[in-house]
């Protein structure tokens, strides 16, 4: 079965390329907004299929690699372009071409008032965002999986700017490129390094000669610490993290999309792909973990402290791809990866949820929502549904693939991480809470904010209410298919693990129904309990201003070092030249005297030096 | 000893010791007497020669004509200002190198050059041929000059006439 | 006297013109320097046409002493013209094509 599985696959990539190419190439097309929109979801919608076929055709069989020679070199081509589909890969690519699709599907209402052109726009950077992800799933090579992540950074940065009109969507989305260029560097150097060490780029290769002992140990660390690099700076690890909340400035729908469900889990998704060769360096996997646990920690932190609902979803977002490089640090690659697919789901949920919830509000702002369960039920429901997800509750999408990392992280003896991981759940469980609280349920403007007439507020269009039940229809399926069906697990799991991951659960939710629906604890004595801590918090840890430090004082440093080399010294020698050339220039000029008598003289003199020098008389 | 040895150093010393007279002179009236001197010392050079009629030539025209009209304009020139026109010489350190450098140069080469021709015997009927020379071979050279003075002529009338 | 007598004698007079043209403030005393140096052009050809035979030489000095009256001429000319616009007989003061 695994020849039909090819073209199924090629289909899938290529149907959204096709989109973005003649949408971008046709200004019709484009400029005509709407119809540039349906085409767009028509090649996804295409797509999805494909993949679905694909993954179908594969199921249990031999992975599929194909590949086409694209640089020649003297024995055999020195790179190649194609496919690499096995289980992980197809499975990655159905959660890439759905949401992509439903997002696609609900942007048309979300930005039903946007200019026709700049609705083209958008369409063609979806389209190319979706095949690039595709083409980062589906690479073969390291090469091939390098230029798509670069391809999927810019459209992540054109799409975060797509209000570029907006000084902050505008700073915001050159924050995240180069953010995320800074990892690049890296994952280049490692790609460079890993080269030179083997000769290949290609992934089936390496794995081979990984598993032979061919690859040399030397600089290997190394190595997979740049490629870690890279993975850090897409997937908003500590401290390349401080973009992805700024990067909310997008459309929510993007923020659904890329840094939810694709673009962020892209890192923790290349981690997973080489952990053979990690495996070889357990050092720096270590350093994967507690790098994971801690942004964990520090990512739910922030989000205690945040008003703006998207920003809860972003930070909560940076804290889940903690948990997911957490347990592929501890060398559980296929924990962080069901991780990845269960918050793909309830993360792009919940973030459509709180789309469709600010289209209704007009505001970010929870402080200006409150009560809106009576008068967005469809709405609430998802939303609890991804929120429950999230908490990780039993039956719910998010609970089994959280306990497997917290069982797999366990299992690594990696005991303080554990730790941090449990209070980042505990955590989790409050502040998203809070979040529904606050929004959902009681009565408006409590922590004091006026907000908007909530006469507005109803459920949305079917357009924008269609994805969000599919999405809460899939998270429900999946949490009950896999709290019936234990997962499989490479490792035996301590029986106490469920009791103490639920309870840490539960108590979070407590917690916040008893600060902000009871009101029986206050809010703000609570918050003046850990009174340092939340004001670091309200600054980030001063980590922008850390990195603005470094940009005014490195930076900016050299380039007025290098403005003054350009003025003074190689400015300075051309003027120097020129001045030079003129004063010769004006004392030269006397020699033309005006006077006839000096002309004879000069002919004289010319007529001796000629004699003497043709050597007459000598 | 010949007499043809003593014409020539005589008038070889005239000749030089009047352009000498001539180029460092103080008062510009006498240096054009000396000029004429001079011209009529080449034309003893030319006697010397065997060259009668271009000695006549010299005389009549160049130590006539040129003088006389040198002297004119010196008068006209003198009269306009109405004062002795002195001359004093400026640059004489770097008109002495050129010259005397060419000179040393020119000197050398003849002493160098191999032109020790003894002088072929003298041909009767000179004047006659040159004549004969200018109305056939040379004619229209000859005619050519004809115009050219009358060319000059007529500039010179044009450029020297009374203002208006 | 042999030709070299003759060379040499034309090459003094020459020089002696050229320091003349080059030294002298008058323009009048720049036309006698330039009257000295013709002069002994003529020289020269006259006796190289003495020793060589035939009257090449001679006819050409002709033309020369006549062409030279027409150029004296009209240098004397431009000296009167010049001195009329100008009020100055000193080719110090011509310098209006400095550079």
């Amino acid at each position: 079965m695994t020849r039909n599985a090819v073209p199924l696959v090629l289909t899938a990539l290529l149907l959204p390329a096709a989109a973005a190419f003649v949408i971008g190439v046709v200004p019709p097309l484009r400029r005509s907004g709407r119809v540039a929109a349906w085409f767009s979801i028509a090649c996804m919608a295409g797509a999805f299929v494909s993949a679905i076929l694909g993954w179908a055709a594969l199921d249990g069989a031999t992975p599929v690699h194909v590949v086409w020679p694209w640089l020649p070199s003297a024995n055999g081509p020195f790179a190649t372009v194609g496919i690499f589909a096995d289980a992980q890969s197809t499975t990655m690519l159905l959660l890439v071409t759905l949401v992509a699709l439903l997002v696609q599907i609900y942007s048309t209402t979300y930005l039903h008032d946007e200019p026709s052109p700049a609705l083209g726009r958008y369409y063609a950077l979806q389209s190319l965002f979706a095949f690039s992800m595709m083409g980062v799933v589906l690479a073969p090579n390291l090469l091939q999986l390098f230029i798509c992540w670069e391809l999927v950074g810019v459209c992540s940065c054109l799409l975060i700017g797509y209000w570029y009109t907006k000084p902050e969507a505008a700073r915001a989305a050159l924050k995240a490129f180069w953010m995320t260029k800074l990892g690049d560097v890296g994952l280049l150097i490692g790609i460079v390094l890993l080269h030179r060490a083997t000769g290949t780029f290609d992934l089936l290769e390496l794995r081979a000669m990984a598993a032979a002992g061919g690859i040399p140990i030397d600089g290997l660390a190394l190595i997979t610490f740049c490629l870690y690099m890279g993975a850090a700076g897409k997937s908003a690890q500590f401290p390349l993290h401080v973009w992805l909340p700024d990067a909310m400035e997008g459309p929510t729908p993007v923020s659904a999309l890329i840094h939810a469900a694709t673009m962020v889990t892209a890192g923790v998704y290349l981690l997973a792909r080489t952990d053979w060769l990690f495996a070889l360096t357990p050092g720096v996997l270590a350093i994967v973990a507690w790098n994971g646990a801690f942004t964990a920690l520090l990512a739910a932190i922030l989000a205690c402290v945040q008003t703006d609902i998207k920003r809860v979803l972003a930070y909560s977002t940076v804290s889940q791809l903690g948990y997911m490089m957490a347990a592929i640090g501890a060398g559980v690659a296929g924990a962080g990866f069901l991780h990845l697919l269960t918050h793909g789901v309830f993360k792009a949920l919940l973030f459509l949820g709180a789309g469709a919830v600010i289209h209704a509000v007009h505001s970010n702002e929870i402080t200006d929502m409150g009560g809106l369960a009576k008068k967005m039920p469809q709405t609430a429901i998802v939303f609890l549904v991804g929120t429950l997800s999230l908490a990780g509750v039993p039956l719910f999408a998010g609970f089994a693939s959280k306990e497997e990392v917290l069982g797999a992280v366990w299992h690594g003896g990696f005991t303080v991480p554990f730790a941090m991981l449990l209070f980042a759940a505990f955590l989790t469980a409050f502040y998203m809470f809070r979040v529904v609280f606050l929004a959902f349920f009681g009565t408006k403007g409590h922590e004091g904010g006026e907000g908007h007439e909530g006469a507005h507020a109803h459920d949305a269009p079917l357009l924008m209410t269609g994805p969000l039940w599919v999405l809460a229809l899939l998270a429900v399926t999946i949490g009950i298919y896999f709290t019936v069906n234990e997962p499989w697990h490479e490792f035996e799991a301590p029986h106490w693990l469920t009791y103490v991951a639920v309870t840490v659960a539960l108590s979070g939710i407590l917690l916040a129904y008893l600060t902000y629906q009871r009101r029986a604890i206050s809010a703000d004595a609570l918050a003046a309990a850990f009174a340092p801590i939340r004001t670091a918090a309200r600054r980030n840890f001063w980590l922008d201003d850390v990195f603005l430090g470094i940009y005014r004082g490195v930076l900016l440093t050299f380039a007025r070092l290098v403005g003054w080399i350009d003025r003074y010294l190689v400015d300075g020698v051309l003027n120097v030249v020129s001045a030079w050339t003129l004063d010769a220039g004006d004392r030269l000029r006397r020699i033309q005297t005006g006077k006839v008598q000096d002309y004879v003289w000069a002919v004289g003199l010319g007529l001796l030096a000629l004699m003497a020098w043709i050597g007459v008389a000598w | 000893m010949t007499l043809e040895v003593i014409a020539f150093w005589a008038f070889a010393i005239l000749l030089v010791g009047a352009g000498l007279a001539v180029v460092l002179g103080k008062n510009l009236f006498h240096a054009v007497l000396w000029l004429a001197l001079a011209l009529v010392s080449t034309a003893g050079i030319f006697l010397t020669l065997d060259a009668e009629f271009i000695a006549a030539v010299q005389v009549l025209l160049y130590a006539g004509g040129v003088i006389t009209v040198v002297v004119f304009a010196i008068v006209v020139t003198e009269r306009l200002v109405g004062e002795k026109l002195s001359q004093t010489n400026r640059r004489i350190g770097a008109g002495a190198i050129v010259s005397l450098g060419l000179l040393a140069l020119l000197v050398r080469a003849i002493a160098q050059a191999n032109v020790s021709l003894p002088r072929p015997p003298l041909t009767a009927g000179l004047t006659q041929q040159i004549g004969t020379s200018l109305l056939t071979r040379y004619v229209l050279s000859f005619e050519l000059l004809a115009v050219l003075l009358v060319v000059g002529l007529l500039g010179a009338s044009y450029f020297a006439r009374p203002e208006e | 006297m042999g030709l070299q007598a003759y060379l040499t004698l034309a090459a003094v007079v020459f020089c002696l013109g050229l320091f003349g043209t080059v030294t002298r403030r008058n323009t009048i005393g720049i036309l006698l320097g330039i009257e000295l140096m013709l002069n002994a052009v003529n020289i020269n050809l006259v006796a190289f046409s003495r020793f060589h035979g035939g009257d090449a030489g001679m006819v050409f000095t002709l033309f020369a002493i006549c062409i030279t009256v027409a150029e004296v001429a009209l240098g004397l000319a431009i000296v009167i013209l010049l001195f009329r616009l100008r009020r100055t007989a000193s080719a110090d003061h011509v310098d209006w094509l400095k550079g």
